[in-house]
């Protein structure tokens, strides 16, 4: 079976499995900060991109499954809703992190006065 | 005598962001009334406000970086805890509150209510059209969110017992914060009331460039909306 590819095709499939390649290198050479989700992740994204990039007509069925309309549309909002995860998983994330740097900007502001009242009370006690 | 020694377990409380041009006459102020227990929170200014406030001879705490104004009324809350506070009022540094007013609310605390609110509206204060729009927007979203209908979510003139500053957990870090403690009166069943309190809406105060505005209470709402428990 041949599957006839235009050159954008073939530049996404060429693409996707770059990036597959990459994360796959990444984890089992145990770099930093790879973990088995990340690995899911990638390898889901970019090869549903390598198959509707190889296959387009199957986004189609795809939506005539799911009762969706045109192809693009499919594709298109699946896209937005996984932008929309990524989005709050990030705003959740930066959100974190501020409220572990204020909590450290804390900290080091009360520091002083903790230690102060600890030695004044010591002081007393004697 | 005996007013004096009942201010001894009363902290107020004053977060400031580039006050340098009124805090230490807001600090004077609030001396002259009697309350020694002034601790102020230096939220990362970039002006003078640390050494203005310092050369007043208060307790100056100091974020390193730019907070937020409900980081640093939770900072100047657990300050006043390891000082010994029994009542905490939280005051604005902008010279809009009336340090006079600081009676009233302790005088409520000490009936026994848990959280005293100043409240803007129930006095005829002269409110510029769209603060007074502001106020009712985060009123209504606040009653919204959280259940809890007052007539000023967003006032910085507030009392907590001890009861109320142990249970009350700040985590936002930005102005929403002021909605975030009318959600733990609810949640805790706080006993609570709001005061008339006056304001003096001055050129600086309103004009100031890290204020509340449109833009802020858009990002405000945003973020109670969103963030939230």
């Amino acid at each position: 079976m041949t599957i006839p590819l235009n050159l954008f095709q073939a530049s996404i499939i060429l693409l996707s499995l770059y990036f597959i390649i990459d994360r796959l290198k990444k984890y089992f050479s145990k770099e930093r900060s790879q973990s088995l989700f990340k690995l899911t992740a990638t390898i889901g994204i970019w090869f549903g991109v390598l198959v509707f990039g190889a296959i387009p007509s199957l986004a189609r069925k795809v939506s005539l499954f799911l009762g969706l309309g045109e192809n693009l549309n499919t594709l298109i909002f699946l896209g937005f809703i996984i932008v929309f995860m990524i989005l709050f998983k990030f705003v959740g994330i930066f959100e974190n992190i501020e409220k572990n740097i204020t909590e450290i900007v804390r900290k080091e502001a009360l520091k002083g006065l903790f230690e102060n009242t600890t030695i004044n009370k010591q002081k007393t006690k004697k | 005598m005996r007013e004096q020694t009942s201010f001894i377990n009363i902290y107020i409380v004053i977060p400031a962001y580039n006050e340098e041009k009124v805090l230490g006459d807001v600090i004077r102020q609030i001396r002259k009334e009697g309350y020694k227990n002034i601790i102020v929170i230096d939220d990362g200014s970039e002006d003078k406000t640390f050494s203005l406030a310092k050369a007043e001879n208060v307790c100056v705490l100091r974020h390193i970086i730019n907070c937020g104004e409900g980081a640093a009324i939770k900072t100047g809350i657990e300050a006043a805890k390891i000082l010994g506070a029994k009542y905490i009022i939280t005051f604005d540094a902008d010279d809009q509150h009336d340090p006079k007013e600081i009676r009233f609310i302790t005088r409520k605390l000490k009936e026994g209510f848990d959280v005293v609110l100043g409240s803007r509206m129930i006095n005829k204060n002269k409110i510029p059209f769209s603060r007074k729009i502001a106020i009712k927007l985060g009123n209504f979203f606040t009653w919204f969110l959280f259940g809890v209908w007052v007539s000023d979510s967003q006032s910085g003139f507030r009392g907590y017992s001890e009861k109320a500053f142990s249970k009350i957990n700040i985590k936002n870090s930005h102005y929403e914060y002021s909605s975030e403690i009318i959600r733990e009166i609810g949640k805790y069943k706080l006993k609570y009331c709001e005061i008339p309190i006056n304001i003096r809406y001055t050129y600086y105060s309103m004009h100031k460039k890290h204020g509340q505005s449109f833009i802020n209470g858009i990002k405000t709402l945003a973020r109670l909306a969103v963030l939230s428990d």
